[in-house]
């Protein structure tokens, strides 16, 4: 083609894709919010292994108990910093990708926003007050089961409605994720949450499930909210952030399509590897352990095209630390979607199970994968949303990089060593049949660990503050006056 | 940027919301229920109000841009 058809052919398609009036005041409020509870959920993270790790930090209060308080930690890890994230880039990126406005108008969005923040804070609010259903990852009650449910079945009606109103005639594989993380976890939401309340005015309540078949509803929902809200939905994120932060497109959109469909077509059935060695038969327990064993291929199909895209580009990782971010960040989804089959394992798992083994598995995962893919989304966005040329510092970024980095190395490694510690404690018997430890014997040799994760805890809030601070920053410095936007964004209409 | 029936219908939910909120913690057998109801009362008029201010800002907007603008 010309120089002359190639500039006329853009006039033409500049001319007919008139700028689309995008609702980005909800997705700020979103990174607002996800930076805020980023800070709150690394805190109380901190102030539990300090509890751990010298008991006396419970203080004596039943608000500031370890158990009250570390529901706290994860739904606002999961859920508030997680889901505000998902919630927000979400928004974003469909509107970008199907060239429309968001549907449903501005009040919808913003019942949205506030209402899943409300849940928050009364979830947050019935833990310190000692209510919990007592269920991992859905511990608030009914009444507050039935409130989030209202949010996100509204939020999927506004994320389909857009998809439906879309101009561009392709839904871009990010959409898919995202869709996907939207309506398996609906799903997995209200069948997990099914229970009978005590009382319409009271807020406890007894699920509707017993026995054993409530364990493998609860771990139906438990694996699959990592495999759809922290996995489906970062994934979306990968696949829209990282192309547009390297400005190259996905190394292999057949691949990612491929990955799509394996992934959650296996992830549904992995739950059971939770159960392994318990009442749940045991062909429930193989089957659960074998899916989570397939899992491999499509993970590591997406991690290699999540980093292939970086081919012809990788210089860019050395001055665009946020980047960086997110390139590590399918690094460590790769590491931790390696890990985590190997501890389904029956026979690994009888080892890891219970230990603290698990706790750095999840959190290789929560930190190294789904707060760094936001992360380095979150330094794409700022100066994006708020219209500025840059972060404030880019200097700042890399410290942030480094010093998070570095906490998560401490954590996980700390965690390996006292867990398998800890499972080779338990197991040791002398000649005579005999337990070689007690209990305590087991619990006072992770001490040093202990202390080691809460430095390496203390490390990743240091490096959140930071964040905060740039965005701070970036948020209250002057306007760009113009904004060098790369050509494929320019025709999206950004 | 045009006012929405969006804003109206969300408006107008926030009312049996609110009185829904009331109603919890009128009766609420737990101090958990309670807190809760107040807090959806709470909720829902905020969010009222919220709408309400934004209509108007968007009139004063609106009102200016009129003004400034000889053409219009």
């Amino acid at each position: 083609m010309s120089d002359t058809t190639a500039m006329a052919s853009g006039h033409v398609l500049q001319r007919a894709r008139a700028p689309v009036e995008y609702n980005d005041e909800v997705v700020k409020k979103f990174m607002i919010a996800s930076m805020f509870w980023a800070i709150v959920a690394f805190s109380v993270g901190v102030y539990l292994a300090l509890e751990l790790t010298w008991p006396a930090f419970n203080l004596g209060y039943a608000f500031t108990n370890f158990g009250r308080l570390r529901p706290v930690h994860t739904s606002a890890a999961i859920f508030a910093f997680g889901g505000s994230m998902l919630f927000g880039t979400g928004i974003f990126v469909v509107q970008r990708t199907c060239r429309a406005r968001l549907y449903g108008g501005r009040a919808l969005a913003d019942f949205i926003f506030w209402g899943y923040q409300f849940f928050i804070v009364m979830a947050a609010l019935s833990y310190v007050m000692g209510y919990s259903q007592g269920r991992e990852y859905a511990e608030p009650e009914w009444h507050l089961d039935l409130w989030l449910t209202l949010v996100w079945v509204l939020f999927l009606v506004v994320y389909l409605g857009t998809l439906l109103r879309r101009e561009e005639p392709h839904i871009y594989v990010a959409n898919w994720f995202y869709l996907s993380f939207i309506i398996t976890v609906a799903m997995l939401h209200i069948g997990n949450n099914l229970a009978v309340p005590v009382s319409y005015w009271g807020a406890k309540s007894y699920s509707a499930f017993s026995g054993v078949q409530d364990a493998m509803i609860q771990w139906w929902y438990g694996h699959n909210a990592v495999g759809f809200f922290l996995t489906a939905g970062f994934l979306g994120m990968m696949y829209y952030f990282i192309p547009k932060a390297a400005d190259r497109p996905i190394y292999s959109y057949r691949l990612s399509i491929v990955h799509f469909w394996s992934l959650i077509f296996l992830y549904i059935w992995a739950g059971p590897h939770h159960l392994h060695y318990t009442a749940l038969p045991d062909w429930t327990q193989t089957l659960g352990m074998a899916f989570s064993i397939m899992l491999w291929m499509p993970s590591w199909g997406g991690m290699i095209n999540g980093l292939m895209t970086l081919s012809g580009a990788w210089d860019k990782l050395r001055t665009n630390p946020g980047l960086r971010f997110s390139v590590t960040a399918v690094g460590f989804y790769g590491m931790a979607t390696f890990e985590g089959p190997v501890m389904s394992i029956r026979s690994v798992n009888s080892l890891s199970h219970y230990t603290d083994w698990g706790i750095g598995h999840v959190h290789s995962g929560a930190l190294g994968w789904v707060a760094f893919i936001s992360f380095g989304a979150m330094y794409y966005l700022i100066p994006v949303l708020w219209k500025r040329q840059a972060m404030y510092s880019t200097k700042l970024i890399a410290w942030h990089y480094w010093i998070a980095t570095l906490g998560i190395v401490f954590y996980i490694t700390s965690m390996w060593v006292a867990g398998i510690m800890q499972g080779l404690m338990w197991r040791a018997y002398d000649s005579f049949g005999f337990l070689q430890y007690s209990f305590i014997e087991a619990v006072v040799a992770v001490h040093p660990y202990y202390v080691i994760r809460m430095t390496g805890g203390l490390c990743f809030l240091a490096g959140a503050f930071m964040m905060a601070f740039n965005m701070i920053m970036t948020i209250r410095g002057p306007k760009a006056q113009r904004i060098a936007l790369p050509h494929g964004a320019l025709l999206a209409g950004e | 940027m045009k006012r929405e029936a969006g804003d109206i219908v969300m408006g107008g939910l926030m009312v049996p919301m609110g009185l829904l909120g009331l109603l919890v913690a009128s009766r609420a057998v737990d101090s958990e229920m309670y807190l809760f109801g107040l807090s959806l009362a709470a909720f829902a008029a905020l969010f009222g109000f919220g709408l309400i201010k934004r209509h108007f800002d968007l009139a004063d907007t609106q009102a200016i841009h009129t003004k400034d603008d000889p053409h219009v």
